[in-house]
């Protein structure tokens, strides 16, 4: 208990979608072979989107918004439930060859552009 | 939210803390004084203030006790006083409207976080923060201040720190509560988490130590970690004598019933050296949900004890565990090697599949299994990779296992009438997004094949007959350009838990579903739609028959009171408006299959508010053939059930999708 008042503390209006993400199992540690890991997080609309831990990022246009545009928040429901599941165990497995994860990422880049 | 979820649950943590938080400012607002109250509160002076985040943040001293009066001279820092980092809420930080200098009482329960980089404490959880008021001098400072408003410099977050680009060994918000850290797991993680101290000597990681050592007949004390790599039901009669016989039913009921409890739970484990085993379990009566078993157990570790070997198979003699296992290998992580040290681990390339599996099982009923469901899916777990089933349609080679999310467009039980109706085979017409958004070439339905060695649960069937319904075939069986449903397949209505990076879609279909129409290439036991023409009429086979309006029992008779009534034995009572209906067999010309005879069985319902059988013997008899001729038939959905070249013929029957 102390430990989620903890979070809604600093994180504010995201730790509770953060903390229904991961009741829900919704995020998937993608690893490849050769050591690459990425997220793969469900988000409430059905949408998957990609978080980066090395790295602090996450797809959504909220982060995209609030984080780098606005620098309003510290990140977005997505990245917190990573990291959640990191810390708490809770994330889905998936491992995939060197050719999928590439082309997650760059899936990614397409919708960017 | 989750039920009972940790969202919720903070939800009702936060509802409650705000009631508090109100509360608590509304009383000290009517108190005016400081409380007396000093246990547990925290005095801080603030000395900058800045916000980040719309976290605002105080670089403050505290304070031992609440300071005299001090003139606005002497605000020199002394050094000795230890400096925090506080944190407020935005919302706090509007209440207060802090400024340097300003002394703040910070109420329990407040909290004290060390960061492992960082040399100042942080402080947060300060909801319950009060201002308090020095003397006369901070009035004046007030009337002063108060009007112009207080510019807070806010610290933006460089893209660069965000990031992390200079400084790669910060973990981001490593909080160093008693609660559990864990950073990402490493490839190379041992795959142990917690381990029940008591158990902890006995405990053993390897299957094939504890079967040699052991002996067949039940294992003392000994018990061995393994991961759950798959759960399933087998029926009784399969046991170990597992072959993939195709069409072939065993006798064994498909469908678990309440009468004949002959439905095991099994699990495939594996353990840390890669090897694996098949561990049978209780026996399951209907009420079981198998979806409940597979969630709380798939995927996690579990410890064996007390098993009874009951066989060692090898590959040749268990075609369909093996062929589970070939899906499960080559494992997601490293294994260990026998006989090598401890700690040393091999990377599992060129590693050959195993050739022998052990069949074990509980003996006398009782479960020797404990699963720790609170733990963490392993990471040795490798789910079923979904794909999409123009993907799976396309894959080389037989005797796959594979997975896939699809709609259940139609149901049709195979009739043989030499066998029973509970083991017959199930033909289970689906598609999903990948086939539907195909041009050609690849079919926009498939037909799955569900053998009676596929255990069904009864909320499937019971899902399946009311509406189409988006089904998790999980480990089925590809080959010889089929899909079939054998044993050690499980169908579940619930979505796979983990999605498969490129292209399974697990959304539902939008838009209506189609299906191929009828054409040269259209096979046997498929379905199809069609187009064409009318251009006779089977009046030999048409007839027509009431059927009760409640339950839709075909075979109605006379009344034995009345013999102008019809009366419907199974609801015991008189069928005031009969559903009449009418089967026919037309034949049509179909433009996209021109050079056949096309012969449809129609079947259509009528309701009638009737008195009399006899008149509605009168009424068919003059129906008109010939006002049938000619007519355009739109597109029907229909079952194929014979495609024959000499004489180039296809029967088909009108179906209704799900």
């Amino acid at each position: 208990d102390m430990f989620s008042l903890r979070l809604k503390f600093i994180f504010g209006p995201c730790a509770v979608p953060a903390l229904d993400l991961v009741d829900q199992r919704s995020v998937t540690r993608v690893t490849s072979p050769s050591g690459r890991i990425l997220y793969q997080v469900l988000g409430s609309s059905g949408k998957l989107y990609t978080c980066y831990s090395s790295c602090h990022f996450c797809t959504c246009p909220a982060f995209e918004f609030s984080v780098l545009q606005k620098s309003e928040s510290l990140l977005c429901k997505h990245l917190l439930a990573v990291y959640l599941s990191q810390a708490m165990g809770a994330c889905q497995e998936l491992s995939v060859s060197e050719e999928q994860l590439t082309s997650i990422l760059l899936a990614e880049e397409e919708d960017e552009g | 939210l989750c039920r009972g979820g940790l969202a919720e649950r903070l939800c009702r943590l936060q509802n409650r803390q705000r009631s508090a938080i109100s509360f608590w400012r509304h009383q000290c607002i009517s108190d005016a004084k400081i409380p007396s109250d000093k246990s547990g509160v925290l005095i801080v002076k603030i000395l900058e203030i800045f916000e980040e985040c719309t976290i605002q943040v105080a670089i403050c001293q505290q304070l031992e006790q609440s300071p005299a009066p001090l003139s606005p001279e002497d605000a020199a820092i002394n050094a000795e006083e230890p400096i925090l980092k506080v944190l407020f809420t935005r919302e706090t930080a509007a209440h207060l409207k802090s400024r340097p200098q300003d002394v703040i009482h910070i109420y329990p329960p407040w909290q004290k976080l060390l960061l492992r980089n960082a040399d100042v404490p942080v402080i947060m959880n300060t909801y319950f923060s009060q201002k308090v008021l020095l003397s006369e001098h901070s009035e004046a400072r007030e009337k002063t201040y108060g009007l112009t408003k207080m510019l807070i410099r806010k610290n933006i977050i460089s893209l660069a720190e965000t990031f992390r680009l200079d400084d790669p060994d910060d973990e981001l918000h490593q909080l160093s509560s008693d609660h559990s850290v864990a950073c990402a797991p490493q490839i190379h993680n041992n795959c142990d988490s917690k381990w029940h101290p008591s158990a902890l000597s006995a405990l053993n990681d390897s299957l094939l130590e504890i079967v040699e050592s052991q002996g067949a007949v039940g294992w003392r004390e000994a018990q061995v970690r393994v991961v759950i790599q798959r759960v399933y039901c087998l029926t009784a009669r399969q046991g170990y004598r597992s072959h993939l016989q195709g069409n072939k039913s065993f006798c064994a009921t498909p469908i678990m019933n309440t009468e004949s409890p002959n439905v095991r739970l099994c699990l495939l484990v594996q353990d840390a050296y890669g090897m694996f085993s098949e561990v049978q379990l209780q026996f399951l009566s209907s009420t079981d949900d198998i979806e409940q078993h597979w969630k709380r157990r798939e995927g996690k570790f579990c410890c064996l004890s007390g098993m009874k070997i009951l066989q060692r198979t090898t590959r040749g003699r268990a075609l369909g565990l093996f062929s589970l296992i070939d899906s499960l290998w080559p494992p997601v992580m490293p294994v260990k090697v026998p006989g090598q040290n401890q700690d040393s681990e091999l990377i599992t390339t060129n590693l050959p599949p195993p050739s022998f599996c052990y069949i074990l099982t509980v003996p006398s009923g009782e479960v020797h299994v404990e699963v720790d469901e609170e733990e963490q899916i392993s990471n040795l777990y490798r789910p079923p990779t979904v794909r999409g089933l123009k993907e799976i349609l396309q894959v080389d080679g037989s005797n796959e296992r594979c997975s896939f999310w699809a709609q259940v467009l139609y149901l049709r039980l195979q009739t043989k009438h030499s066998v029973p109706i509970n083991q017959r085979e199930i033909l289970l017409f689906v598609t999903d997004s990948t086939l539907q958004n195909v041009v050609h070439m690849i079919p926009k339905v498939v037909a799955v094949s569900v053998t009676a060695s596929c255990v069904l649960s009864v909320e499937l069937m019971e899902a399946l007959s009311v509406a189409s319904r988006l089904v998790f075939f999980k480990d089925a069986l590809w080959g010889n350009g089929r899909i079939i449903c054998v044993e050690r397949t499980v169908l579940l209505l619930q979505k796979p838990l983990l999605c498969s990076a490129a292209g399974a879609d697990l959304s539902e279909l939008t838009g209506p579903v189609r299906l191929d129409e009828l054409d040269s290439t259209t096979q046997a036991n498929s379905v199809c739609a069609l187009r064409g023409t009318v251009v006779g009429v089977n009046e030999s086979t048409a007839f027509s028959w009431p059927t009760c309006d409640r339950c839709g029992n075909g075979k109605l008779e006379l009344c034995p009171q009345d013999r102008e009534s019809l009366y419907c034995k199974p609801c015991s009572e008189v069928v005031i408006t009969p559903v009449l209906k009418m089967q026919l067999e037309v034949f049509l010309s179909c433009p996209s299959r021109p050079q056949s005879t096309v012969k449809v069985k129609v079947c259509h319902e009528i309701s009638f508010r009737l008195f009399v059988l006899l008149t509605i013997l009168l009424f068919l008899q003059s129906y008109e053939v010939q006002s049938v001729l000619g007519k355009e038939v739109g597109l029907l959905n229909c079952y194929v059930h014979s495609v024959s070249s000499h004489p180039n013929c296809v029967a088909l029957e009108e179906i209704v999708l799900l």
